[in-house]
């Protein structure tokens, strides 16, 4: 008897010894890691893959096959104001993101959500297990840290970033447990999911609490040493800040020691050092269909450099592996077509296709009310729209590669409708002539110049700056010499890119050539060209945009103008997406209607260069000012036989 | 002595003078770096402007003027604090030192280029006036003069793209960034880094050479070298020994401005040959209103200036005894 109850014992241990030792070393087989980690984890300094991996990683589609380990992505950077640089290749992970064409959102971070049916409160759900770069666990404790230290704190946040404030006020955000999180806006907020997924839903996922606690007073009450040891802060607000800046400036990308749960990690500062390097981060929560962690290269490499004709001429000689930004202009096609052998490159498209690339964005809060009686006259605004050649500016500047256009969605977008991008584009001067007279501009002077209502010659005055590569300064040579033509006096005023904006965000100018998102998906959550809003870039009627955010300020636009905004507010608190885009259509309708702004040219897709052994790389890539990619799936790009091309 | 004290007491209300007027330019174009920043930020879709409020308050940029710049003079002259460079984000003082040391070096290794090749040249040239030797040296000093620097280093770096298929731009090759200092390296520096030496240094040899050769021309045929002739010295001795010396005047009396004319001169070059000195920093600096960074670096030129004034007084004062300290 005794002997058979030890055996049954025996037998049961043992059972439940082979499943211990089952459970234990399953994933191992399940889980892969690159080879170049394996030392480490082999040394005890690094903890196996499948304890760095959350229970549930996110499996990762890739664009072609699962990938090969090893390599260094080498890219050029500039010496300054070139952080979207790194931005675009690493610093895209947020909650939510877009699928690799634009036009869903995905689970990332948050394995799965919960929306009310008013699109008023989102609940996400979190990854257990999941950990930042530097191991430390990551849950609903860091969000909560971001909401309740940073965002409501109005020394480190005076002013909240739009992607968290509703209809009603900032979001309210509270912890479920510790790994649900609901963020409530106590009213609709239907672009929220799409906010969060474009590039500023990274605020949420950014602030480690385990390390920037030690920066904040309430944390730590011995944080004036930390001040004093720290030359270039003088209190424990510009400590922060130092050490925690926003991912769109160079802060961001000057602390290296920051935690973060992107898949490459700093390990030096940028623009202090010849060269920034980035590498891979060893609990990066992606794997790809087999298993295999993510991402495939080991490091990223950004040389510095001071002029963007050295980075073609380091494409040239094969010292570029992926690249579109700096490289990708028509301008550069011929040279770059000319050494694709040398440098054993190859192009892919990129779709960075805003709603327009060249607009004449007249005041239409001019203060001086002669101006503006005229520039809000929609024929004026036709008769110019007609007298310029738009052919000839796209066949001069940019080689044939664009179309006329107004400020309008894409054709392909589910928003575009033909009159929005064709009316009044046609180069007809007789017509603008027509038009011109209509708008009370009928009398001329001596020298064939129109008067305006005052009696004396109408004169525009456009800002123009250099930027973008997109040659400004020459179409606005061409454009006044086409309003010439018809009797329009335009002055043309070359300035730098910060001038510009000084001016015109202090509502001083008369009118400024620049251009505007808003041709594809983003034209929900950014239709700067189809309603008046605050902004550092456009600006077109900065005293109406004012009173939209708030009735107390700046100045009551006319009726038309009102039901724009209100159109807006009914596309947020749209429950569907099919009710979002009839609400969106019906706004772009009474937008387009009014006329607001003169487009003239919508662009072909421009290129990126990708050498010869680089695979999953997207063809083409979807891009867009608020959609920071690739980075959300550079970590799936690799090198086929896993190392550069020599 | 008394002479040396007094310059160099005049120096100093000099740089006081140059630190305000330095400060005053580069905040008279209206904005600040924030709107610099801002632009560079449209990119991103950020079209809010919180960031730049936040920002703004931890620069301290709205401050008066004068509140700025007294802050920045106390921290230079109590802390050796030059302040912080917006962009960066990180002292001026470790931002500038590396990059000084690159630019001092490039700049004297061009300084011994320009003498080394000048002089010879220069003399050459005077004493064997109207030979074939002189009319070569001439056009090539007429070449040197009238090329763009930046035009010369664009195509020297496409020839050693196109036809030696060396890495452009930058001291090293791409491999040899983050390594440490080795024989390698210091081959593969040698190997770039005679370009920027040459594009800057040619414009400076060649007028130089023309200078030179006229002063000396001024000399040779004065009566006091025809008497040292006659009284029997060799042609190569009385040369060296008097004209020679007379005719380096000018070279003297120009170091004071060949300092910080290499340091600034230079400009286009590095930021097109990719250098690592302080010309690009500066440009950029300027740009987006960067104003402790660019104030600084100015400032650092200006000192350079004063102090090789002083130092070409008083070589001038040593070695022609014409001069009196009066």
């Amino acid at each position: 008897m005794t002997t058979k109850n030890n055996k049954i014992k025996y037998l049961e241990t043992g059972v439940a010894g082979a499943i211990m030792a089952f459970a234990t070393v399953m994933p191992a087989y399940a889980y892969e890691q690159a080879p170049s980690l394996d030392e480490q984890v082999q040394a005890g300094t690094l903890p196996a893959v499948d304890e760095r991996l959350p229970k549930e990683p996110l499996v990762l589609e890739v664009v072609e096959q699962p990938g090969e380990y090893g390599g260094t992505l080498r890219r050029a950077i500039l010496g300054g104001g070139d952080q979207h640089n790194l931005v675009r290749t690493i610093g895209s992970d947020n909650l939510v993101r877009w699928d690799a064409n634009w036009t869903e959102v995905r689970p990332n971070i948050a394995k799965s959500w919960e929306v009310s049916a008013d699109a008023s409160s989102f609940i996400f759900e979190l990854r257990e297990g999941m950990r930042w770069s530097d191991g430390a666990p990551f849950n609903a404790d860091d969000i909560m840290f971001w909401y309740e230290d940073i965002f409501l704190n109005s020394d480190l946040t005076p002013n909240k970033d739009p992607t968290f404030i509703g209809s009603t006020g900032p979001v309210k955000v509270s912890k479920i447990d510790d790994y649900k999180v609901e963020f409530n806006f106590g009213s609709p907020n239907g672009l929220f999911l799409q906010n969060m997924a474009y590039g500023f839903g990274y605020h949420v996922t950014a602030y480690p609490k385990h390390y920037l606690s030690q920066f904040m007073e309430k944390y730590n009450p011995d944080l004036q040493t930390l001040v004093d040891a720290e030359p270039a802060a003088a209190d424990w607000i510009q400590l922060f800040n130092l050490k925690a800046g926003p991912m769109d400036t160079p802060l961001f990308w000057q602390n290296p020691d920051r935690p973060t749960l992107h898949a490459w990690n700093l390990r030096n500062a940028y623009g202090s050092t010849e060269r920034v390097v980035a590498e891979r981060n060893p609990y990066y929560y992606k794997v790809d269909e087999k298993g295999q962690q993510l991402p495939y290269i080991d490091r990223i490499t950004y040389d510095q450099v001071e002029d963007v004709e050295t980075i073609l001429l380091k494409a040239f000689n094969g010292e570029i592996d992926y690249m579109l930004r700096h490289v990708g202009r028509p301008a550069n096609k011929a040279s770059l077509t000319d050494n694709m052998e040398r440098g054993k490159y190859h192009f892919f498209d990129v779709g960075d296709l805003p709603g327009n690339i060249m607009i004449l964005m007249l005041n239409l809060n001019h203060p001086d009310p002669v101006k503006r009686e005229v520039i809000n006259n929609k024929d004026f605004r036709i008769g110019l729209s007609h007298a310029v050649n738009r052919q000839e500016i796209i066949d001069l500047l940019y080689f044939g590669a664009a179309i006329p256009a107004q400020t309008a969605p894409r054709e392909g977008s589910e928003l575009y409708k033909e009159w929005y991008l064709k009316q009044f584009t046609e180069f007809d001067t007789e017509l603008a002539n027509k038009h011109l007279d209509m708008a009370g501009l009928d009398k001329r002077d001596d020298e064939g110049f129109r008067l305006g209502p005052d009696g004396k010659r109408f004169t525009l005055v456009f800002l123009v700056a250099d930027v973008f590569g997109l040659q400004y300064p020459d179409a606005m040579e061409l454009i006044a010499g086409y309003a010439a033509d018809v009797g329009l006096d335009i002055q043309v005023r070359a300035t730098d890119r910060s001038r510009l904006i000084s001016l015109h965000t202090a509502n001083e100018q008369d009118a400024y050539l620049w251009n505007c998102s808003g041709g594809q998906a983003d034209a929900y959550t950014a239709p700067l060209c189809y309603v008046p809003m605050i902004s550092n870039s456009v600006s077109w009627a900065r005293l109406w945009a004012e009173w939209g955010v708030d009735n107390t300020r700046g100045e009551e636009p006319p009726q038309a103008v009102k039901d724009i905004f209100t159109a807006y507010n009914e596309v947020k608190a749209a429950p569907t997406p099919e009710e979002m885009k009839n609400r969106m259509g019906e706004l772009l309708d009474m937008s387009m209607e009014q006329f607001f702004t003169i487009g003239l040219v919508q662009n072909n897709p421009v290129f990126g260069i990708a050498r010869n052994n680089m695979r999953n790389v997207p063809d083409p890539l979807p891009i867009a000012g608020q959609l920071w990619f690739p980075a959300p799936y550079t970590a799936q790009m690799y090198f086929e036989g896993g190392t550069n091309l020599p | 002595m008394g002479f040396c004290l007094r310059r160099i007491m005049y120096m100093i209300p000099t740089l006081i003078l140059v630190s305000i007027v330095t400060f005053i330019i580069i905040q008279l174009p209206p904005g600040d770096y924030l709107d610099s920043l801002a632009a560079d930020m449209g990119e991103s879709g950020s079209d809010n402007t919180a960031v730049v409020e936040t920002l703004r308050q931890q620069y301290g940029l709205g401050q008066p003027i004068y509140v700025q710049y007294y802050k920045w003079m106390k921290g230079i002259l109590l802390h050796g604090n030059f302040g912080i460079s917006f962009e960066k984000n990180v002292l001026v003082t470790d931002l500038i030192w590396d990059r000084l040391g690159w630019t001092f070096g490039i700049s004297i290794m061009t300084l011994l280029f320009i003498w080394v090749t000048a002089l010879p040249i220069g003399i050459y040239s005077a004493v064997k006036k109207y030979s074939f030797g002189d009319y070569t040296a001439t056009l090539f000093g007429f070449i040197g003069l009238a090329v763009p620097n930046f035009l010369l280093a664009l195509v020297m770096m496409y020839v050693s793209f196109k036809f030696f298929g060396q890495s452009v731009g930058g001291l090293v090759s791409p491999e040899y960034i983050e390594a440490a200092w080795s024989f390698d390296k210091v081959i593969d520096l040698l190997k770039h880094i005679w370009m920027p030496i040459v594009v800057v240094g040619t414009s400076g040899a060649a007028a130089l050479i023309r200078i030179m050769r006229a002063n000396l021309l001024d000399e040779i045929y004065r009566p006091y070298v025809v008497t040292a002739r006659a009284k029997g010295m060799s042609e190569f001795q009385l040369l060296m020994k008097y004209p020679v010396r007379v005719a380096l005047n000018p070279f003297i009396s120009t170091i004071g401005w060949i300092l910080p004319s290499l340091v600034s001169g230079e400009i286009i070059v590095a930021v097109v040959m990719n250098l690592p000195t302080t010309g690009p920093l500066l440009l950029r600096a300027l740009l987006v209103q960067d104003m402790y960074l660019a104030g600084s670096l100015i400032l650092i030129v200006s000192l350079l200036t004063v102090i090789g004034t002083l130092i070409s007084d008083l070589l001038l004062a040593w070695i022609d005894p014409r001069i009196r300290y009066q």
